[in-house]
């Protein structure tokens, strides 16, 4: 193998995971039996076994149990919602997590309703959202969190700095808003309707990217010195014939110019599953906090 | 130049007489009466007169009205037990606790043990978790009543850049969401931001909710925006009067902008107009009647 050389603007994911998954590692060490986290999907892709794969590799480094469940393509709405609301009586469970994509008969919004706020993994119940928008951070959506931890492993003191968040979804980029703005950054959230992203990513210190649109952000978008956190994720096939994973950033060029940019993969990416084990152990002091558990 | 005044009384005045029709429609058609219920603890002056009017203008447009009021020191049991109660009564579609409680009652407990589909100020958590994800809701009165006059000047506000100044849960928070589902790329800018002046003069649309009187001036308008000022604060003038002014300075604004909201009479009078139109698609909703539910359009 030839030799790396280091690029120090490259922020990458895996010591900032590690970190968080040390963290939790020494959380479920003290606290004992926690319960299990269950990941539910239904008639999985291949793509959706890579997610789950990873997933159970991290719990077994915090030393969580974990139950993966696959649901057959021809399960009901009202039997994957009957499910879910067992596992939130069942105090085995400690968390539940939904694999996207699901059939498009489920409806994906009504399930992640009818998952306990406590037993959210993946912070995607509008409890979970309209708490983080009350700035009450407690179980996060892990890609928002994930790009939050990002920014935070500069070094920067986030009050007062100008960020601007293109793309608004509510998976990633209006969660990750709403977060910056909890921790005092000026946030300005564009999208698709926007008349010029690059005026407003051009002054930002911090420009976040979550559109889906391998290379849409290049050089001449960001100010010198910029942290580029790039959430995107797109396969993209090249001349020869070979698929690669490219985020939404032409991070060759962005380079040159940003103080730090996140490779894409080995970013945002790894940090995310850590968050969601995080995520458990939130769940867990929130549990015991009121009662449920000893 | 001189901005166009966006006269809130007025465009209230609108609303009230939209909401009493769609009202008069759901007693004919489906023998429903929308009902309201105000519940109030304590004597706060304040609070009792914004709850008389609320129940005045109530009974006006045609609905029910029910007022609840309870002394200083009932206690938490008590108010929850009524709020259960009041969740499962059929002829109270709207519930709404009259904010500030009292030291000892927590609020958060309080607003959240209402039926998500009943509050009509738009405060239970999953309301605003699904206003922040941009899914129906009940959406807070205030904020509803900016986007409403906003969407009447300007029809569609699509990529439109607007700046909200302040992070208040009742105001500055769902008024980005609500920016943001009509696609106006949003700034949220607070006591943190670095440069607010540079911040506000991007902006086409400004809305001002810090409650600072006239904290923002004409010099940090950009030419032709439109101002939007939540802010209601009184001021001491020369012999022992006071004045209500807003968070904008009016004058030097109202020099360079397109369009303003005057304080008293833009934003305010809008919020119980707000009110009204919200306990009505509450009706509409628990009612499986959505499809009249956009009456106010």
């Amino acid at each position: 193998m030839t030799k790396k050389t280091v690029n120090h603007r490259q922020l990458l994911g895996a010591p900032v995971r590690d970190h968080i998954i040390d963290e939790v590692r020494t959380y479920v060490d003290a606290a004992g039996k926690m319960g299990k986290i269950v990941s539910i999907a239904v008639d999985g892709t291949a793509e959706v076994e890579v997610y789950i794969r990873n997933q159970a590799r991290m719990a077994a480094r915090v030393g969580l149990d974990f139950d993966q469940q696959m649901w057959s393509r021809d399960i009901t709405q009202d039997a994957c919602k009957s499910r879910i609301q067992d596992m939130n009586d069942d105090p085995s469970v400690l968390g539940i997590i939904i694999q996207r994509p699901l059939p498009p008969h489920i409806n994906i919004r009504s399930l992640q309703s009818a998952v306990h706020p406590l037993k959210d993994l993946e912070g995607m119940n509008p409890a979970s959202i309209g708490n983080i928008i009350y700035s009450d951070i407690a179980l996060v959506p892990c890609t928002a969190a994930a790009s939050v931890e990002m920014i935070k492993a500069t070094g920067l003191a986030l009050p007062g700095l100008e960020v601007v968040m293109i793309g608004h979804s509510e998976i990633v980029g209006r969660p990750a808003a709403m977060l910056l703005m909890a921790e005092g950054a000026t946030v300005t959230i564009c999208h698709h309707m926007t008349r010029s992203v690059a005026m407003h990513s051009r002054r930002a210190d911090v420009v976040l990217v979550a559109v889906g649109s391998p290379h849409l952000i290049g050089a001449d978008m960001i100010k010198p010195g910029a942290v580029v956190i790039d959430i995107g994720i797109n396969r993209i096939v090249t001349d020869d014939d070979t698929s690669h994973i490219v985020g939404d950033v032409d991070t060759a060029a962005v380079a040159e110019v940003a103080g730090w940019i996140t490779p894409v993969p080995g970013g945002v990416g790894p940090v995310t599953v850590a968050v969601l084990m995080r995520n458990a152990k939130t769940a867990h002091m929130r549990q015991t906090q009121i009662g449920w558990r000893a | 130049m001189s901005a166009q005044i966006i006269d809130g009384k007025a465009f209230a005045a609108t609303v009230r007489q939209k909401v009493a029709a769609k009202v008069s429609d759901l007693k004919d058609a489906h023998g429903v009466t929308p009902g309201l219920a105000v519940v109030l603890v304590g004597t706060d002056p304040a609070s009792q007169v914004y709850v008389r009017s609320k129940g005045k203008q109530t009974v006006e447009v045609g609905m029910n009205s029910f007022e609840h009021k309870f002394d200083a020191d009932t206690s938490e049991d008590v108010l929850l037990a009524l709020i259960d109660s009041l969740n499962a009564d059929p002829a109270v579609h709207g519930i709404l606790v009259q904010l500030p409680l009292p030291a000892h009652l927590d609020e958060t407990l309080v607003i959240n043990r209402i039926a998500p589909e009943k509050d009509v100020d738009g405060f239970h958590i999953a309301n605003v978790g699904l206003l922040g994800t941009g899914q129906k809701s009940m959406v807070p009165c205030t904020p509803l009543g900016c986007l409403l006059m906003l969407r009447d000047y300007h029809g569609s506000l699509s990529g439109k850049n607007a700046v909200v100044i302040g992070r208040s849960n009742i105001v500055g928070k769902p008024m980005a969401q609500l920016l943001l589902n009509d696609s106006c790329t949003v700034t949220i800018a607070h006591s943190r931001t670095a440069d607010l002046p540079d911040v506000v003069r991007r902006a086409d649309i400004v809305v001002a909710a810090v409650g600072r009187p006239e904290m923002v001036p004409g010099d940090w308008i950009k030419p032709g925006a439109t101002v939007i000022d939540v802010g209601i604060n009184r001021i001491d003038i020369e012999d022992d009067k006071t004045k209500l002014v807003g968070d904008v300075d009016y004058d030097s604004c109202a020099a360079v902008a397109g369009a303003i909201t005057p304080v008293p009479g833009g934003v305010g009078p809008m919020t119980i107009a707000c009110l009204l139109a919200n306990t009505v698609t509450a009706c509409c909703r628990i009612n499986n009647l959505t499809d009249g539910e956009d009456f106010l359009s």
